[in-house]
């Protein structure tokens, strides 16, 4: 489909962010961290507009598939990334973004999952229900990148060897600050997402795999939330649990999006 | 009008402090010491630059060779001192005297290379001697371009990057901790000179509140006034550094002041919020192995020393990008420079715009 063309366009941009992201970080200019973001901004025009003509292709929402579910979670990310960025003034998080954005759109764009599937009607409570939990993911995925640039600065600090990076990335105060409340927010829109879908009624047996999946998932970053709330736990092992948990849902998204029911629809042609 | 532009000088490098404090020149001082200046070197334009590592003068003139020598006779007769300045004292002409002004501007020959402080020194300069009609069209443009020269190597190179001292080290380091130390509280253990001027250092970067505890508690009363803190009793500094979010410590006990056992109680009674811990107490008063606990970041003198150390060999490494960044600024006054004096065919070959 032609559409696929403008995903390739964001995952190039997104290439081209990170190598600059990374440049930036280590160059001591600030103005080279505004590029950053406006990079990742103009790959995100190109990634909405596959999203929107994928959408008007098959009148569904682009979440049909695991390549669109791919695509839908990545742009998610990106997505969080440009609110929090200027919200924030961390422009500086895009250079830990637009890597992890590329590998997951050109693993997407490399797969063969691009599968065209008959979708029943969804309903708009279930198209809530996925983009919500699936922007939960995005959010969830901005603390964690959140998390490593504290770890990286409070290890400098630790360590008393302070690199060009050390007077590139924000404070540790300001980190800190950012991860926990992006944390906070992606753990309430992932409960949204996940929540709604026990209100809607299925047409199939239940997604088991899906379900517990995601339950694991929310348990683990409700635990989490909960000993923050409980301020037990010391800022690093805040921010190590928390990338913990996301790579725990990197590497497990694939294997469970392709093994739940919910999604594999029978295949057309 | 052909002119020359000179300068000349004493500096740290050449002159030791013994001598350059005898021919200081105070800011109220500079209106008078410029029109004498200008009338014994026989200057059309002068600026008179005296700071802590150097005093230099800076002119236009038609006659660089009078300027020279009467610079050593100038500084005897408005200090109405004895001393022979002239072995000692420097002297540029032309493109040399360009590019000294521009790398002085630019902090690169500072004895703190990088330091920013003698822009401002430059800029008050030439200032007084601007608004007391002692520069003209060589001076006015040759200072303005230095301020941009500096500019410009400022921002495209780390030569300011990095502080060079404990104290502003410190400072760097609790910015990267607590982003701004306006809410932040410390408290100084022993009254010590290293750590008051460390103390002071974060007072001017916002501080508001500083805590003082000593074991003399008279000592720590008189330094807490200057510092406009509170003296703490020494039994009493455990329970009130709950509060605080940086803590020096200079004290000559002969063993740890604070253990990582008494820090992890101290730690389970506070808000869950980064430590600062400054030791600059020889034999050490914190023990090294609370760095290992979250959220707390120790400093010794010696990891202070060694990162100020480091930045000035980063910075010292940078003055050769920064010469490069000042020689199109230098080359843009020279062209000036020529085309006021009617291009090189109108030179005389003894112009300033040759080097002497």
């Amino acid at each position: 489909m032609h559409d696929r063309l403008w995903l390739f366009l964001a995952t190039l941009g997104y290439l081209v962010s990170a190598g600059w992201g990374i440049y930036a970080l280590g160059s001591q200019r600030p103005v080279a961290n505004r590029w950053t973001f406006l990079l990742i901004a103009a790959a995100f025009a190109c990634h909405t507009l596959f999203l929107h003509q994928r959408g008007e292709a098959i009148g569904h929402c682009p979440i049909t598939n695991l390549f669109e579910t791919l695509a839908f979670f990545s742009w998610s990310l990106v997505l969080t990334y440009l609110v929090v960025g200027p919200a924030y003034r961390m422009s500086i998080l895009g250079a830990f973004t637009a890597p992890v954005v590329f590998l997951i759109n050109f693993f997407a764009l490399a797969a063969p999952i691009d599968l065209p599937s008959a979708m029943p009607h969804l309903g708009w409570q279930l198209e809530l229900h996925a983009t919500l939990a699936l922007l939960g993911l995005g959010v969830l995925g901005v603390a964690a990148l959140a998390g490593v640039a504290y770890l990286i600065q409070e290890r400098q600090l630790k360590r008393h060897v302070l690199t060009s990076w050390f007077y590139t990335l924000p404070n540790v105060g300001r980190l800190e600050l950012v991860q926990q409340r992006v944390l906070v927010w992606g753990f309430v829109i992932f409960s949204a997402g996940a929540f709604l879908g026990f209100f809607i009624p299925h047409q199939t047996s239940e997604d088991w795999v899906k379900i517990t999946w995601s339950a694991v998932v929310w348990s683990l970053y409700a635990a989490l939330v909960f000993v923050l709330w409980l301020g037990r736990l010391s800022h690093k092992k805040t921010a190590l649990l928390s990338v913990a948990g996301y790579i725990f849902i990197l590497l497990t998204f694939w294997g469970i999006n392709s093994l739940s029911e919910a999604h594999v629809f029978p295949h057309v042609g | 009008m052909n002119a020359h532009i000179i300068c000349g000088g004493l500096t740290f490098e050449e002159v030791p402090v013994e001598l350059r404090e005898k021919v200081a020149f105070r800011e109220a001082q500079l209106p008078a010491a410029l029109e004498e200046m200008r009338k014994i070197l026989g200057l059309r334009e002068a600026v008179l630059v005296s700071t802590c590592n150097r005093v230099e003068y800076f002119g236009a003139t038609t006659q660089p060779e009078q300027a020279a020598a009467a610079w050593p006779e100038f500084l005897r007769r408005f200090h109405a001192v004895t001393d022979d300045f002239s072995p000692l004292s420097f002297q540029l002409h032309g493109v040399p005297c360009v590019e000294h002004l521009f790398s002085v501007a630019s902090g690169l020959k500072s004895m703190v290379v990088g330091e920013t402080e003698i822009l401002g020194q430059l800029k008050d300069a030439y200032d007084i001697a601007r608004v007391h009609g002692q520069t003209g069209k060589w001076l006015n443009r040759l200072f303005q371009s230095s301020f941009a020269a500096a500019k410009s190597v400022r921002s495209r190179t780390a030569i300011t990057r990095g502080h060079v001292s404990v104290g502003s080290v410190s400072v760097e380091l609790a910015e990267k901790i607590f982003g701004d130390l306006d809410g932040c509280r410390v408290m100084v253990i022993g009254a010590g000179e290293t750590s008051e001027r460390t103390a002071r250092s974060l007072l001017g970067h916002g501080v508001r509140s500083i805590l003082v505890a000593n074991r003399t508690f008279d000592r720590a009363g008189a330094l807490a006034a200057e510092l406009g803190g509170e003296a703490v009793r020494w039994e009493e500094w455990e329970d009130r550094a709950v509060e605080v979010d940086i803590m020096i410590s200079s004290t000559s006990a002969p063993h740890y002041v604070l253990t990582r056992e008494k820090l992890e109680a101290l730690l389970k009674r506070r808000e869950r919020r980064p430590l600062f811990l400054i030791d600059l107490a020889v034999p050490r008063d914190f023990e090294p192995s609370i760095n290992l606990l979250d959220d707390v970041f120790l400093y010794d003198i010696d990891d202070l020393q060694s990162i100020a150390h480091g930045h000035l060999r980063e910075r010292q490494t940078e003055i050769t990008r920064s010469m490069e960044i000042l020689k199109p600024h230098v080359d843009r006054y020279m062209a000036w420079a020529v085309k006021q004096t009617g291009g090189p065919g109108a030179d005389d070959g003894r112009t300033g715009w040759v080097p002497a």
